[in-house]
């Protein structure tokens, strides 16, 4: 049975690599005892998958997994277990079953959305958002593949949103992460650097959510699994 | 402070996850209801000091079973050291993110001579004042414990009080005897303290020194002080504390798996060997209890290995049966035995076959010497003949590369005990030529040999690092294909051996070379030999002195003042066997060899499943030293 799982990773575990997370959901699921099936061969390991990489310093709302299981379980027994075996600072939100067929969530999320918590006006990010719209490109250095190159992340920037919350304004920036072209968080803080954003005045970065984007919607892995 | 940590600190920084705590069964104790607070510092980063058990065990115990409450402290790397200079953020523990100087107690994990370095940069960090003498009850106490206790003097400045042998009783009579002298002086503490037996306070101590440099005596200040302060002993390791529930780090650490402590103490009696002599005596762990242990800690932990530590694990009575219950019980789940080391014997590699199914890499051995004749000078029971049946053992059954552990800069060490190494290593590249499908490779991992307190060799001289490097020079003359040697730095091994068997006079040193720079020195990018030959000569010491001298039969050492409960007498006829190439036996196996430890401590062996009865047990000889 293949369980894909949403789940969300508080800010106090925002430093943990790839692999510090794939050996804590691991642990995790040993304390739970959840039936998971192992793969065969010489070196019997897991059958997860993490959709995506949560890029070390962020912390993340909703984050993807697809887990393979030995025997059937009812995906709410399972969340609970699992959430009861999870340190505090992270737990699934969502978990449902899906046709072991589905294509793995890695080929199919294609976007992103990031959160910047800003202490500048309201006012003056929402002229800033409307800026980088109209704009026909946004030059910014590469820091993936093709390091240190210029980079246009204009084709790759769908929507942006301002909204205010308590203290600061909150800019979340939903992006490509594969075609036309992947969009960085580190990129996506130079191109407000570039725009006036001073370092201190960026409080928070965290990922909001992972989508698939298709025909100008963002749907999440869960509400699209085909 | 953990706000600021997270968004101005630690984004800065490599491995932030090293300095976030908030790992799975972490123990957070209430502040503010806890008796004693002590907070366990480890003078290395993160990734070593959380493989450590000893650590694991002791903040298992006082958070769980004394009203006292104990968090964790590593040594930041170098770099979250500057940021945290910059920023003025004080070293913190990562239970509560509180300041070092918010603890009664900073406990120390001495087990590498040159992490005193990172003691004081830690001290520094935390902003206590580093020498006893400048603190008093205002600060925290500042205690160490752990193998590199066993000669406490070369430390004598920094720490307030050494504990001296197995923590697991000793610590919490420690930690009450600090709550009943709450808001006394320093002075009254220290004075309580030493009346702990396995406590020695160096300040309530005074060396004289002879004209010849050595000691003439160290003397008690005091009426009531002892005059030597013997080491503790949990007598019944099957009764002693366990952690059921260790913490499980988010990052991957050195050790990172479940661990079983199947016995502590060894009684081979390898004449180098510190851990074998004052670990003593032998005690194991039942069957039965390791079973509960086990699962115990595999159900809490979610770890998907679970390792048999001890300092010879295939000694453990029920090594084979404990083995094959835990590949039957978990190896259906995918979690994994592991033994950390092996006996050089071919019932060893059946084991090593039996644990690793699969992945069969590197396969590590360890002779120690090249040639019989040395084996026998350090009582390293093992022929050539068991050696080359392991290797034939291991390359058959699918083992592709061999690492072997030698030394060199034994005591009557010839060029012939160096050849011999070479040759050695040639017959075992052979062995595996003949025996396995595909090429095997031999690598040999050479350390420089340094002469330890509490051992038959403490009176032996060490070689200096250029008659260490002359040897060094000699074994790499020609190259062997698929035969690799690795040498350990010999200027880190002469470091390692003046602070060995050092004493008080060291102090000064060890002060000025941290002042000059010197942290990290077990990192090899770190040590900086240059600074501490500095050092030596700005505090006019000669290192040499505790090195390469040979020292008299009746010379009073510094770590003289601890007792073992390991007889000089018998080391001193170890000594002498070694020098006559005679050999001692595992007084498991045969007669007892009077090392003193049983009838010291009033103990036997403790061997619960080992079928020993009380009539089978062994005679104790008693020695002329043992009456006391």
């Amino acid at each position: 049975m293949l369980l894909r799982c949403e789940y969300h990773v508080d800010s106090d575990l925002r430093f943990l690599s790839n692999l510090d997370m794939m050996h804590l959901m691991e642990r995790a699921l040993r304390r739970a005892h959840i039936p998971y099936a192992l793969s065969e061969g010489f070196n019997p390991h897991l059958k997860m998958s993490l959709g995506t990489v949560l890029p070390v310093g962020l912390w993340g709302q909703k984050e993807y997994f697809d887990l393979e299981l030995r025997i059937p379980m009812d995906p709410e027994i399972f969340k609970n277990n699992l959430n009861e075996h999870l340190p505090p600072t992270m737990g699934l939100n969502r978990v449902a079953i899906i046709d072991s067929h589905s294509p793995a969530l890695m080929k199919v999320i294609n976007s992103a959305a990031y959160c910047f918590v800003i202490d500048a006006p309201a006012d003056r990010l929402e002229e800033l958002s409307q800026r980088l719209l109209k704009a026909s490109e946004l030059i910014v250095r590469s820091r993936g593949k093709k390091k240190d190159q210029n980079k246009d992340l204009r084709a790759g920037i769908f929507k942006i949103e301002v909204n205010q919350n308590q203290e600061f304004v909150i800019m979340e920036l939903w992006v490509s992460t594969g075609e036309p072209v992947n969009v960085r968080y580190d990129e996506l803080i130079e191109l407000l650097e570039h725009n006036g954003i001073a370092p201190g005045s960026l409080k928070d970065v965290y990922r909001s959510g992972n989508y698939i984007y298709h025909d100008a919607a963002f749907n999440t892995p869960l509400e699209k699994v085909k | 402070m953990k706000d600021r940590l997270f968004r101005e600190v630690l984004p800065r920084v490599s491995k932030p996850a090293r300095y976030t705590g908030g790992e799975v069964n972490m123990i957070i104790k209430d502040w503010d209801k806890a008796d004693v607070k002590m907070v366990f510092a480890f003078p290395d980063v993160y990734e070593i000091g959380m493989s450590h058990i000893g650590g694991k065990i002791l903040y298992g115990l006082v958070n769980e079973r004394t009203p006292h409450l104990m968090e964790r402290c590593f040594a930041p790397w170098p770099d979250m050291e500057a940021v945290m200079r910059e920023q003025a953020v004080p070293l913190y523990s990562l239970e509560s993110f509180r300041p070092l100087t918010d603890f009664d107690v900073v406990g120390f994990s001495m087990q590498y001579e040159l992490s005193i370095t990172n003691v004081l940069n830690m001290l520094d960090l935390a902003g206590i004042p580093l020498t006893s003498r400048e603190r008093n009850a205002e600060h925290p106490l500042i205690v160490a414990g752990g193998p590199v206790a066993f000669n406490p003097e070369p430390f004598a400045d920094y720490f307030d009080a050494f504990q001296i042998g197995d923590g697991e009783d000793l610590l919490p009579e420690l930690l009450d005897v600090i709550s009943r002298n709450r808001g006394a002086s320093r002075a009254t503490l220290l004075l309580a303290l030493s009346g702990i037996a396995g406590v020695y306070v160096p300040m309530l101590y005074e060396p004289s020194y002879s004209s010849d440099g050595t000691i003439q005596e160290i003397k008690p200040r005091g009426e009531g002080i002892p005059a030597r302060v013997r080491k503790r002993v949990v007598k019944s390791l099957d009764e002693a504390y366990y952690p059921e529930k260790p913490i499980v780090p988010y990052m991957t650490i050195v050790h990172d798996r479940a661990v079983l402590e199947v016995m502590r103490g060894c009684q081979r009696g390898c004449r180098f060997c510190q851990a074998g002599m004052v670990y003593r005596p032998l005690r194991e762990r039942s069957l039965e209890t390791l079973r509960k242990q086990a699962q115990a800690q595999l159900y809490s932990t979610g770890y998907e290995e679970i390792s048999l530590a001890s300092l010879s694990t295939l000694d453990y009575s029920g090594v084979d049966s404990l083995v094959h219950e835990l590949v039957k019980e978990y190896g259906s789940q995918g979690i994994g035995v592991s033994l950390p080391s092996l006996r050089v014997d071919a019932f060893s590699i059946d084991l090593a076959n039996e644990v690793q199914k699969v992945r069969k890499t590197t396969l590590t051995l360890a002779p120690e010497a090249g040639s019989q004749r040395m084996r026998d000078i350090i009582n390293k029971n093992v022929s050539e003949e068991q050696l080359l049946e392991a290797a034939q053992a291991a390359f058959k059954s699918g083992w592709l590369a061999i690492k072997l552990y030698f030394m060199i800069g034994l005591p009557y060490e010839a060029e012939e005990d160096l050849d011999a190494i070479l040759e050695l290593l040639k017959k075992v590249k052979e062995v595996g030529s003949r025996f396995s499908r595909r090429p095997v490779e031999i690598r040999a991992s050479i350390a420089c040999f340094v002469p330890k307190a509490h051992t038959p060799f403490q009176w032996q001289p060490m070689n200096s690092p250029e008659e260490l490097e002359t040897k060094r020079r000699y074994m790499t003359r020609y190259r062997q294909k698929n035969i690799k040697l690795s040498f350990h730095d010999n200027r880190v091994s002469f470091l390692e051996g003046v602070i060995a068997r050092g004493d008080r006079r060291l102090g000064p040193v060890i002060y000025k070379a941290w002042q000059l720079g010197c942290k990290f020195d077990g990192w090899s990018e770190y040590f900086d030999y240059g600074r501490w030959q500095e050092a030596f000569r700005q505090c006019g010491i000669d290192p040499n002195f505790y090195t390469t001298r040979e020292r008299s039969r009746t010379e009073i050492f510094p770590w003289d003042i601890i007792d073992t409960g390991v007889g000089r007498a018998y080391l001193w006829r170890e000594s002498e066997k070694a020098k006559d190439i005679a050999l001692t036996d595992d007084c498991r196996a045969n007669s007892c060899t009077g090392c003193g430890i049983c009838p010291r401590f009033a103990v036997g062996l403790d061997l619960p499943d080992a079928g020993l009865v009380a009539s089978q047990r062994p005679v104790f000889i008693m020695d002329e030293e043992q009456v006391d």
